[in-house]
């Protein structure tokens, strides 16, 4: 479904990926884990089309209307409501229009569906992102980082969403450098450091190949041992 | 089609709440009431819609400029931008939906200086016409300065000295006339040619505004093909 090949790219001296390869199948979540700094949003930004690589090729195999995006920027409207946010894009997309209701129901922002966007917190506006990249039932999602900085109640909100989603079919493309986050959502991981994949596939296989299956699988643990790099 | 109307309500519901660019909609008409009603006109030859003509072609120059280039900077600053893009936005639709918007406003403001100015039936017609083909050509500069613009800082820098120079050189000419000939290749001084004297022939002014409005559309498509709105 999702696949990048060879992938190299440089910010001026700075090269960020030096050879990314992987593939992501169908209907499967995925996990792109790594440091701050790593290279996960320019992985996203390239398979998004959003930036050319200097080479190397990458395909998804869906048309942008089957796409759906958040960001590590929210790019919503400040002055909208989160409903009338919602709106623009229902109409962009042509779709009915109860869902941008749905939507929000779907994150936990019915009630606050007239509010300014403007006036929402950090965790309501990434809710409001989120809903945003789910109203048009997307084939493949995109969610960069997409629990970072949240507390654990709703954070754990939008996974359970995100297994909703994979529930019903959709493609999952997400990154964090939360390694537990990724344990329990992923059904396949791939760990980034400077600048290419050093390990890749089910997160539970990968701990046990490395031994480092504590009383939960520890892929920290897998992390620092092959990058002695830590996480946190 | 339906992404121009999804983009036009959008800026609509924009402008509706934000003060900052509704002050500037309301604030040259305003301006022109109080001049007209306080300030004695400087000779008596002067009409009485003197200020409101003024201010008129202030609005048709300055702000619609100002404010075009400043909508389409915010949302490529804010990343929206890049959202409506990747959700199937071609750039072109979006900027016929915010310049839609522009227009709309544009023709309300621009009746409101008539009615003001006491213009009616045929006079009113080409006053607004007038104003409204100045507008046409300020939304094509703002658009382009917008998306030369990186963000509404950058956008203001080059909107503000391009917007007083087109919006107030009108009325310095009044009082020079180096300034009147220099300056009458520009669509603003034509706009003010035309709506202070409807006895003079519309064709020639019209003609040389449509010649501003070509050679702004042309700088525009060649700014807009080379930079794009993606990044
Ligand atoms: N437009 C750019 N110009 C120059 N350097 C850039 C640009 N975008 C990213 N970089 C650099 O590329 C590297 C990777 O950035 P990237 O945003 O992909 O990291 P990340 O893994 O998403 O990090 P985080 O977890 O903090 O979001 C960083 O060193 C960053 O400084
Ligand atoms: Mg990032």
């Amino acid at each position: 479904m999702i696949q990048m090949n060879n992938i190299v790219k440089r910010f001026g001296s700075q090269t960020v990926l030096t050879d990314v390869t992987f593939a992501v199948k169908e209907k499967e979540v995925f996990g792109l884990l790594g440091p701050s700094g790593a290279g996960k949003t320019t992985i996203i930004n390239i398979l998004t089309n959003q930036l050319d690589a200097d080479s190397g090729s990458s395909s998804i195999g869906v048309t942008p209307m089957e796409m759906g995006l958040m960001l590590d920027e929210d790019g919503l409207f400040p002055r909208l409501s989160c409903l009338e946010n919602l709106n623009v894009f229902a109409g962009v997309y042509g779709i009915p229009r109860r869902r941008p209701m749905e939507a929000l129901a779907s994150v936990g922002l019915e009630k606050t569906s007239k509010k300014a966007v403007s006036a929402l917190s950090k965790g309501m506006r990434q809710r409001l992102a989120l809903a945003r990249a789910i109203l048009h039932q997307p084939k493949v999602l995109f969610l960069d980082e997409p629990t970072s900085g949240l507390d654990p109640g709703t954070a754990r909100g939008i996974h359970k969403l995100i297994q909703n989603l994979s529930d019903k079919g959709a493609t999952i493309f997400l990154t964090t450098h939360n390694m537990e986050e990724a344990v329990r959502l992923c059904d396949h991981v791939a760990l980034l450091h400077n600048g290419s994949i050093v390990e890749e596939g089910d997160p539970v296989e990968i701990c046990e190949r490395h031994n480092a299956v504590k009383m939960t699988p520890d892929l920290e643990a897998v992390f620092i041992k092959l990058t002695g790099v830590d996480l946190a | 089609m339906r992404s121009v109307k999804a983009i036009f309500i959008k800026q609509l519901l924009d402008i509706i709440k934000n003060r900052m660019v509704l002050i500037q909609f309301v604030i040259f008409p305003v301006v022109a009431l109080v001049f007209t009603e306080l300030v004695a006109k400087p000779s008596e030859e002067m009409a009485d819609s003197m200020f409101v003509t003024m201010f008129a072609c202030i609005y048709a120059g300055m702000t619609v400029l100002a404010t075009t280039a400043g909508i389409i900077a915010e949302d490529r600053e804010r990343r929206s931008l890049r959202f409506l893009i990747m959700a199937g936005v071609k750039p072109y639709q979006y900027l016929l939906g915010i310049g839609g918007v522009m227009l709309t406003a544009s023709l309300i403001v621009t009746v409101v200086f008539g009615l003001m100015g006491g213009f009616g039936g045929a006079d009113l017609l080409k006053f607004v016409a007038a104003l409204m083909l100045g507008a046409v050509a300020s939304v094509l500069l703002g658009a382009t300065i917008g998306i030369l613009s990186k963000n509404q800082q950058a956008a203001g820098a080059m909107a503000m000295p391009l917007g007083m120079i087109l919006g107030f050189t009108p009325m310095l000419a009044m009082f020079n006339d180096t300034v009147k000939k220099v300056f009458g290749i520009f669509y603003t001084m034509q706009v003010d040619m035309l709506v202070n004297d409807f006895a003079a022939g519309f064709l020639k002014p019209a003609l040389v505004i449509l010649a501003n409005v070509t050679v702004l559309l042309v700088m525009f498509v060649a700014v807009y093909t080379k930079k794009g709105l993606r990044s």
